[in-house]
C-alpha cells in the first residue's frame, strides 16, 4: 500500500470525467438498458427453444435416462408417413385459415370502405366476436353443429338435401374441410377488422379523386384500397398462417386427428408424442421442424410485402 | 426423519433441474434428460398396517366414475374420521396424457388411478409396491387373484419376493354387447347368440328388418373395443397376453388377427354399423342406443348404469360369443384400480383406504354404480341388465377369459388402434396394413 490516501475533491472530479467519457463513447451503454428485457426474453423464450432443440437429439421417454441419438429423430420424421401426412394437412388448413379469411376480409372491406358510414365501430366489434371466444369452446360448439343431429345436418334436411347429411367430423372426405371451415369462421373476423381499420387511414379525397376520374368500385378497390392495405395484409397473412400451421386446440377438441389420420396436424402430434406416447425427443424434433417451417414462411411473407413497397 | 431426507432430495432434484435448464448446451453427463429425475423414497410400502394417529389428508387423483369415488370416500371417511381423502377428478384423456408428468412431479397425489404408463412408473420407482399389504391385509381372499395379477406390472416384489402389486382394484370392467329387447324382437331375434356365426346372422336379420344393427362409438375407443372383442374369440388368449405384455417374439401379424380385422371390414361393407360410427364418441353412441337407434351396441359395463336408468328392463347384455357354442367366454376388461405414489408421506393411511375398497360395504357402492365389485359374493344380487353383466363376468372369470385392452401393449398403441379401426370401418385399409402398423408400434416400444 504505497499510495497516499486519495483526496476527496479530486476523486469526485475523476468520477465526473469518467462519467462524461462513458456517455460520449461507450457503445455498450444502450445494451444496458435493453438488458432487463433481454434477460426476460432470453430466459423464457430463447432458452426453452434451445432446450427443445437439445432434447430433440435424444431418445427420451420423459422419465428415465435419455439416449443420445443425434439427428436420428429428424430422420424418423422424414420417414414416418403419419408425420408427413400431418404436415400436408397443416398446409391444407392454411387455405382455410389464411387464404379464405383474407379473401373474405378484402371483399367485405371493398364493400364497406367506399363510404364513411356511422357505426363502423359496431361492425368491427361484431367481426371481432369470434376472436373473443376461447378456441376450445369454439371447437366444442362446432362439434355439436357438425354432429349427426347437429344444426348443419338439420339445415341440409330442411332444404331437402337428406343425401348430403353425415357425421361431418367422422367422414374421411369431409373431416379436414369441416375443421378448416371452423378456422375460417374464427379468423375471417380478424382479417375484416384489420382491413377495416387499415382503410380508415386512407385519405377520403383519394376516393373522391378516383371517382372523379371515373373509376368504378373495382378499379377503386384495386387502385386505392388494396395498395394502402399492404401492411395489414402482411400482418393478416402472418397471423393466420401461423394459426394454421401451429393449430392444435380446434383439432384436438373436434376430431382428435381422426378419422384415420385425416385431420392429424403437427401440433397435435407434438402433444401426443411428448405427453402420451413418451417420445419426448421425437416430439421436440417435430416441434423444431414445425418452428423452422413457420419461421421460414413468415420470413417469406415479410420479404414479399417489403419488396413491393 | 424420512420426511426431512425427502425434502432434501427434492431440493437437490429441483436444483439439478434448474442447472439443466440454465446450461442446456454445456454437454456433460448430468444434462442427459432424465438424469435429474431422482427416484424418491422407498419403492415399497412398510409392512405395518397400523392406522395412523392424528389427522391425515390423502389426495386422490382419478379419471373414472366420479360418483362412485365420491360415495366411496364418504363411506370411508365415516369409518375413519382421522383420514380425509381429497378427490381430484380429471377427464380420462387428460389424466392418461399427463399421468407421467403428474406422478414424477414433486406434487404427485398420494393415490392415483392405475392406467397405461403405470408399468414404466413402477419400473422407475414412482409408485409403491403394495405386495407387503397383499399379505398383511389378506387381499388374496377378498379379490379374485386374476384381478390382482393384472396389476403386477410384470415384476417381482423386492419386499416379499413374490409377485409385485402396484394397485388395488375397486370396480372391475368388461366389454360386451348390449341389445334392445324391443328392436331385437322386431328383427325376429329371440335370444342372445351362442356363437359368433349366430351373432352375424342376427346382425343380418336386423339389417333385413331395416334397423341399424350395431351401434359403435368409434370416434374414441368404441371401435377398438369391437375389434378386441372379435380378436378375443379368434386368437388364442395366451398369445394375446404375450403380445400385450410385450413378450419377446410376440406378434399381431397372425391369421387370427387378420380374420378379426377382415370381419370388421366386412361388417362395414354390409352396413352393420351405425352410419356415423367414426364421428360418434362412445358416450354419444350409448345415448343414441338408449333412444332406440340400433339393435345392438358395443360398449363396456360402465355404460350399464346409464342404460338401465333409461331403458329399464328393455336392455340386455351378453359377452361377445365364441366360435363354437362350447368356447370359453373371453372378454376384454380391466379394473378401476388405485396406485400409491412413492412420494406419499402417509403410505399407511393409503393402505387403510385401499383395504377399505375390498370391503363388502365398498363392494355394494361399487355395484350400485354399475361396476363389478371385486368380490361378487359379498354383495346383494343385482337385477336387470346388471345381472346379465354379472353373469357374463362370472363366466369369463371362471374361464380365465378376462383379457386387458389392447392399448396396454404400448403407450402409443391407443392412437394406432383408434385411427386404424376407423379406417377398417370405412374400408380404407386392408387388415394386413393395419396389423403391420400395430406391430411396428409394438416393436418400437418392446424391440423385436
Amino acid at each position: 500500500m504505497g499510495s497516499s490516501p486519495p483526496v476527496p475533491g479530486r476523486q469526485a472530479a475523476d468520477r465526473r470525467v469518467r462519467g462524461r467519457r462513458a456517455r460520449g463513447r461507450s457503445p455498450w451503454r444502450g445494451y444496458v438498458y435493453v438488458l432487463p428485457a433481454f434477460a426476460v426474453y432470453f430466459a423464457f423464450a430463447v432458452l426453452p427453444a434451445l432446450h427443445t432443440a437439445y432434447l430433440s437429439l435424444f431418445e427420451w421417454d420423459g422419465v428415465t435416462l435419455g439416449d443420445w441419438v443425434g439427428l436420428g429423430n429428424y430422420a424418423e420424421i422424414l420417414q414416418d408417413p403419419v408425420l408427413r401426412r400431418s404436415v400436408f394437412n397443416a398446409l391444407v388448413l392454411v387455405v382455410f385459415f389464411s387464404f379464405v379469411p383474407i379473401v373474405l376480409g378484402l371483399l367485405s372491406t371493398g364493400l364497406l370502405a367506399r363510404y364513411r358510414r356511422p357505426g363502423m365501430g359496431a361492425y368491427r366489434f361484431l367481426f371481432m366476436l369470434p376472436q373473443v371466444v376461447p378456441l376450445v369452446a369454439v371447437g366444442v360448439t362446432w362439434r355439436w353443429l357438425y354432429g349427426d343431429d347437429g344444426v348443419v345436418n338439420q339445415v341440409f334436411r330442411a332444404v331437402g338435401l337428406d343425401g348430403v347429411t353425415r357425421a361431418w367430423l367422422g367422414d374421411f372426405g369431409a373431416a379436414l374441410i369441416a375443421v378448416g371451415l371452423v378456422g375460417t369462421w374464427v379468423l375471417s373476423g380478424l382479417c375484416m377488422m384489420l382491413f377495416l381499420s387499415g382503410v380508415q387511414k386512407v385519405d377520403p379525397s383519394l376516393y373522391e379523386a378516383a371517382r372523379i376520374d371515373g373509376a368504378g368500385p373495382i378499379r377503386e378497390f384495386v387502385s386505392v384500397t388494396l395498395p394502402h392495405l399492404r401492411g395489414e395484409l402482411a400482418v393478416a397473412m402472418t397471423v393466420t398462417t401461423v394459426a394454421a400451421l401451429a393449430s392444435f386446440d380446434i383439432v384436438y377438441v373436434t376430431t382428435n386427428g381422426g378419422p384415420g389420420e385425416q385431420t392429424t396436424v403437427p401440433g397435435l402430434l407434438v402433444y401426443r408424442l411428448a405427453f402420451s406416447e413418451g417420445k419426448v425427443g421425437l416430439a421436440a424434433a417435430l416441434a423444431v421442424v414445425l418452428g423452422c417451417l413457420i419461421l421460414g414462411i413468415v420470413y417469406l411473407i415479410n420479404r414479399l410485402s417489403r419488396s413491393q413497397t | 426423519m424420512r420426511d426431512s431426507t425427502h425434502r432434501v432430495r427434492r431440493r437437490v432434484a429441483a436444483a439439478v433441474c434448474a442447472v439443466a435448464l440454465v446450461l442446456p448446451l454445456a454437454a456433460c453427463e448430468a444434462l442427459t434428460p432424465g438424469s435429474a429425475t431422482a427416484v424418491p423414497g422407498p419403492t415399497s410400502v412398510p409392512s405395518s398396517t397400523a392406522v395412523p394417529d392424528g389427522d391425515v389428508t390423502l389426495r386422490l387423483q382419478f379419471a373414472d366414475a366420479p360418483l362412485m369415488v365420491d360415495a366411496l370416500i364418504a363411506a370411508f371417511e365415516e369409518k375413519h374420521p382421522g383420514i380425509e381423502v381429497e378427490p381430484q377428478y380429471k377427464t380420462f384423456s387428460d389424466y392418461v396424457q399427463n399421468l407421467k408428468l403428474t406422478m414424477t412431479s414433486d406434487t404427485a397425489p398420494d393415490i392415483a388411478q392405475y392406467a397405461v404408463g403405470m408399468t414404466d412408473l413402477a419400473a422407475d420407482g414412482h409408485v409403491l409396491d403394495l405386495a407387503p399389504y397383499r399379505e398383511a391385509y389378506g387381499w388374496d381372499e377378498a379379490v379374485p387373484p386374476v384381478s390382482l395379477d393384472q396389476l403386477t406390472a410384470g415384476r417381482t416384489s423386492e419386499a416379499t419376493g413374490g409377485r409385485a402389486l402396484f394397485g388395488v382394484p375397486a370396480g372391475l370392467s368388461m366389454t360386451g354387447i348390449y341389445y334392445n329387447r324391443e328392436l331385437a324382437r322386431r328383427a325376429g331375434i329371440d335370444s342372445p347368440p351362442r356363437t359368433l356365426a349366430e351373432f352375424e346372422e342376427q346382425l343380418a336379420a336386423a339389417k333385413e328388418a331395416d334397423l341399424t344393427p350395431l351401434g359403435v362409438g368409434a370416434l374414441d375407443s368404441g371401435g377398438l373395443h369391437l375389434w378386441a372383442a372379435l380378436l378375443n374369440q379368434l386368437m388364442p388368449t395366451d398369445e394375446y397376453w404375450d403380445w400385450v405384455n410385450g413378450r419377446k417374439g410376440a406378434t399381431m401379424e397372425n391369421p387370427a388377427a387378420v380374420e378379426a380385422s377382415e370381419l370388421m371390414v366386412e361388417w362395414g361393407r354390409k352396413g352393420y354399423y351405425s352410419e356415423s360410427a367414426n364421428g360418434t364418441a362412445q358416450v354419444d353412441s350409448t345415448a343414441r342406443f338408449a333412444e332406440g337407434d340400433s339393435v345392438f351396441l358395443i360398449n363396456g359395463n360402465w355404460a350399464a348404469g346409464q342404460l338401465a336408468a333409461v331403458m329399464g328392463d328393455g336392455v340386455g347384455f351378453f359377452p361377445m360369443p365364441g366360435e363354437r357354442a362350447g368356447s370359453p367366454t373371453v372378454a376384454s376388461g380391466f379394473s378401476v384400480s388405485y396406485a400409491v405414489s412413492s412420494l406419499t408421506e402417509h403410505p399407511e393411511a393409503a393402505g387403510v383406504f385401499l383395504d377399505f375398497l375390498t370391503s363388502p360395504e365398498a363392494g355394494q357402492i361399487i355395484g350400485d354404480n354399475g361396476f363389478l365389485p371385486p368380490n361378487p359374493d359379498a354383495v346383494g344380487k343385482p337385477a336387470g341388465v346388471l345381472a346379465d353383466i354379472a353373469r357374463g363376468h362370472r363366466r369369463a372369470v371362471a374361464d380365465d377369459g378376462i383379457t386387458t385392452f389392447p392399448d396396454f401393449a404400448a403407450p402409443a398403441m391407443l392412437d394406432r388402434l383408434r385411427s386404424g379401426v376407423q379406417k377398417l370401418i370405412a374400408d380404407r385399409i386392408g387388415p394386413a396394413e393395419y396389423l403391420d402398423s400395430l406391430q411396428d408400434e409394438w416393436e418400437d416400444h418392446h424391440g423385436k
